[in-house]
């Protein structure tokens, strides 16, 4: 009989959970898009992009907190994206592909920690390397390169904001409401 | 021959010890029973029979959990499960499948059985159990009892000897629940299964079960003879009162679940300042009709209060108007302490001059849940967490209150603490309470009126109609 | 029958392929004209395999916003050519969305998971792990609306920015992920074991060579002269 080290390996409940926390991500993007849809309309589409974009990617960090293993700020990126791809798509393909980056922006900040950190400080790098890499991502995608440079400046700070409350400071505080309630120990 | 014992087990949750050097034997062929209070590790007991705990939770400190002398732990779970299968308590839980027959086959494929047979023997399984006609339906369109017998099926289907039942009527209708008694009297004389099924009610047994296990709320377990178990408990009527006028009411009303009709042409009043009892059998829909009088599910037919149709009100209003309190504690939870979760009600109580600070430490205390209010609610025992919830829920002061199981888990003090609560709130702030509860004795003493929901129909009972 | 839930059209795991691949060009490559054809193809794919038309055209209503907003936002500041960038990015949400529609709107989740699973090797625990979360999606539904309505009980409102809002949905994927897990662990699934694989779709060696031939045909058209 082999042993098995849970602490690394993926364990069905682990999935289950995070499709589950995907799940309700996309609800909660149905629930409150009307905000974002009324501005995505007009030409301030890329403020309220940036402006919300913490809320977008707040799965992947908030699954490395909760899960604590390497791979789980990914995987709650990549699931939370294809989920709302496969039940709510209006972005379609988009969806899959920045699923993918937004993903490894969570993952990149635990890793850079050693996998060592999984608090403040491997958030902190979480939402520093979310910013950079989305950014990066969304000079191609969505087109900033051709955004003008005062504008850029901008949004930069305001998608720094964004991802660094929701992704950061919010994903911190509800980590250490969950260890209050003593419900994730007897997992 | 299946041998599956717990042998001088000591088992523990992260912070507390639940089993003690807990001895237990499974008699092959037999059909147990396992009751006991809420909290006392019924389910518990069942899972690490099961194989699925220390693997989802706790750890064995000492002793073992052992299948035909091997530890149950050290057993892969597609060897495991034709030998031990287990159904839950929540039906719908149970199932990573859309469909009864997809999910027969999953199991079935666990196993690796090969197709050719496989397929056959899920087509003998549901003949078997009388839910051919079942098998292409959508799973979450099915009734409750159909669920469990779906998850029956699973089990049957993988031809496990020892089938245990982890309250699998909890959301399963009285026919329901008599049609899997039936199946499992029947597993059990044509196929020599072994069954053990936990609940807290003891009613229907008599007859059926063939051993009776105990655990009591120190977790320790013992025998007793089948022949004390109840043959049928008399019901304790309520005694009809002079009913006030009520606030709230519905006529024409029409629930129904997919194509399911729960409720039709229903009629009710909510009369204020008084209690009433909602009764009907488990899965009649009782919870659904709340779930509708707080507009938490669609209807059709007319729902008003103070004679204004309820869809005129704001949902944000409605909640305001028409209280719940939910079966599940946790789920009525919105703050981390206790003491915040009363704050939180008192901050925004619709009723401030009548719940003074005063009163509210008052009734804390009456419940017996004052010195526990700055600890982590959800850290708090399943007594403190219920008692809680209904302290915070009375003091928001809805003028209607729709209480869902309030006594559900409570000892007997408890119980009687509570209702006088109750009845106390109802009387000085003239709130209608209706209130669900599978327990009678100890409450329908101080209970008004009782509407019962039957075969579709919501019907206010006559004073003296209870002992036909 | 599982297994006579045949997907029509291609194999969902060459749509995948082809969804991502294209979507990754797509992403950096800035051409209108191939934003239409994009767009032409996945639609006559969808028309060729007669879906729901209707659905189909509210799909494509819903994210008139999105397109719009991209195109107005280029119009108004962008750097040069403005014209021109508000339509590649205008026409760019849309070639997303027609893209991907090729697959959700033609065969399921469970189909696009075993396929995956039996052609890329998804292993078998994320397959069924997902699938069983999706199939509770209207309980989630519910249980996230009674979340809501607990805190309106009590005179508040949950706001997307409140933490204990999050925790209430932790708390709730917690404890059905268990009860789930155990439920399927009790009916034999084992971590990493074999199975019987009861869905088998043969996938045409030509579907692998299409999803190239697309690729090559695409990343040609864009690199040789960039069209409009």
């Amino acid at each position: 009989m082999q042993t098995i080290d849970s602490k690394r390996r993926w364990t069905l409940r682990d999935i289950i959970f995070l499709a589950i926390i995907a799940i309700f991500f996309g609800i909660i993007y149905q629930v409150w898009s009307y905000a974002y849809y009324a501005l995505a309309a007009t030409p301030l589409k890329p403020f309220a992009n940036d402006l919300t974009l913490g809320v977008w990617i707040m799965a992947g960090p908030l699954a490395g907190v909760l899960l604590r293993k390497p791979g789980a700020g990914f995987m709650g990126e990549f699931l939370a994206a294809t989920v709302e791809m496969l039940l709510f798509s209006s972005w379609g393909a988009a969806n899959l592909i920045t699923g993918v980056t937004e993903g490894t922006g969570a993952e990149l900040g635990f890793a850079t920690t050693g996998y060592r950190h999984w608090g403040a400080l491997g958030l902190f790098f979480s939402t520093l390397w979310s910013t950079i890499i989305t950014f990066a991502w969304d000079w191609f995608q969505s087109g900033y390169q051709d955004y003008r440079v005062s504008l850029l400046v901008i949004l930069l700070i305001i998608r720094f904001l964004s991802i660094g409350f929701f992704a950061g400071i919010l994903v911190d505080w509800i980590a250490k409401l969950v260890g209050q309630t003593g419900l994730m120990k007897n997992k | 021959m299946i041998d599956l014992k717990l042998e001088q087990l000591t088992f523990e949750y992260d912070d507390h010890q639940l089993f003690e050097g807990l001895n237990f034997q499974l008699q092959p062929g037999t059909f147990g029973l396992l009751t006991g209070p809420s909290g006392c590790g019924k389910s518990t007991m069942l899972k690490l029979l099961a194989g699925l705990l220390p693997q989802y939770g706790g750890t064995i400190t000492s002793g073992q959990a052992t299948l035909n002398g091997l530890p149950l732990g050290k057993i892969v779970p597609f060897q495991r499960a034709s030998k031990v299968a287990m159904l839950f308590q929540h039906p719908s839980r149970q199932f990573a499948l859309a469909t009864v027959r997809e999910q027969v086959s999953f199991a079935l494929a666990n196993l690796q059985m090969e197709k050719a047979a496989l397929e056959k023997r899920v087509s003998q399984t549901l003949e078997w159990l009388g839910i051919s006609h079942l098998a292409d339906r959508q799973v979450h369109t099915l009734s409750g009892g159909e669920q469990q017998r779906a998850a029956l099926a699973c089990v049957l289907a993988m031809d496990s000897g020892v089938i245990l039942l982890d309250e699998p009527f909890a959301n399963v209708d009285a026919p329901g629940r008599q049609q899997l008694l039936a199946d499992l009297k029947r597993l059990q004389a044509e196929r020599g299964k072994t069954i053990l099924l936990a609940d807290h009610d003891l009613n229907g047994y008599r007859g059926v079960a063939d051993r009776w296990y105990q655990l009591s709320k120190q977790h320790r377990l013992s025998v007793s003879s089948v022949n004390d178990l109840p043959t049928t408990t008399p019901i304790a009527p309520v005694k009809r009162q002079q009913l006030q006028t009520g606030r709230l009411s519905a006529s024409h009303l029409r629930v129904t679940v997919g194509s399911r009709v729960l409720i039709d042409d229903g009629q009710l009043v909510i009369p204020q300042g008084q209690l009433g009892l909602l009764s009907g059998d488990n899965g009649a829909g009782k919870s659904t009709l709340f779930a509708t009088l707080s507009r938490q599910h669609n209807y059709d037919g007319q729902l008003l209060f103070d004679q204004q149709p309820a869809r005129r009100f704001p949902l944000k209003k409605w909640a305001l108007t028409i209280g719940w309190v939910f079966q599940n504690s946790t789920d009525q939870l919105i703050a981390i302490k206790a003491a915040d979760e009363l704050a939180a009600s008192r901050a925004h109580s619709l009723r401030p001059e009548y719940w003074t600070e005063q009163r509210c430490k008052q009734a804390a205390q009456q419940l017996g849940i004052a010195d526990c209010l700055d600890q982590v609610s959800y850290q708090l025992s399943g007594g403190q967490q219920k008692k809680l919830q209904i302290l915070s829920m009375l003091v928001m002061a809805q003028p209607v209150m729709l209480l869902d199981e309030p006594f559900a888990g409570l000892d007997a003090d408890s119980l009687r603490v509570v209702i006088r609560l109750l009845k106390q709130v109802a009387g000085e702030l003239q709130v209608g309470m209706l209130i669900i509860s599978h327990q009678r004795v100890g409450v329908v003493d101080w209970l008004d009126y009782e509407v019962r929901l039957a075969n579709h129909h919501l019907t206010l009972l006559e004073g003296d109609d209870h002992n036909d | 029958m599982i297994t006579m839930t045949k997907t029509r059209g291609l194999n969902p795991t060459t749509l995948v392929l082809i969804i991502v691949s294209i979507g990754l060009c797509t992403s950096f490559i800035r051409s209108v004209a191939l934003n239409v054809a994009v767009i032409i193809g996945s639609l006559m794919y969808l028309l060729f395999l007669r879906v729901p038309f209707k659905k189909t055209i509210i799909i494509l209503l819903v994210a008139l916003p999105l397109a719009l907003g991209s195109w107005l936002s280029f119009y108004f500041f962008g750097t040069e050519d403005r014209w021109h960038v508000a339509w590649i990015y205008g026409s760019r949400v849309y070639a997303y969305l027609t893209l991907a529609l090729t697959l959700t709107l033609t065969t399921s989740a469970k189909m696009i998971l075993l396929s995956l699973h039996q052609h890329l090797k998804l292993p078998n625990t994320f397959v069924y792990g997902v699938l069983a979360a999706l199939n509770m999606f209207h309980r989630l539904k519910s249980a996230f609306r009674q979340v809501r309505y607990s805190a309106m009980l009590r005179g508040q409102a949950y706001h997307l920015w409140q933490p204990r809002f999050y925790l209430r949905l932790i708390i709730i994927a917690l404890n059905w992920s268990g009860d789930l897990a155990m439920a399927m662990t009790s009916q034999g699934f084992t971590e990493g074991a074999d199975r019987t694989e009861l869905v088998s779709e043969h996938l045409p060696w030509w579907q692998y060579l299409l999803v190239v031939v697309l690729l090559v045909a695409y990343l040609w058209l864009a690199l040789d002269n960039c069209p409009w």
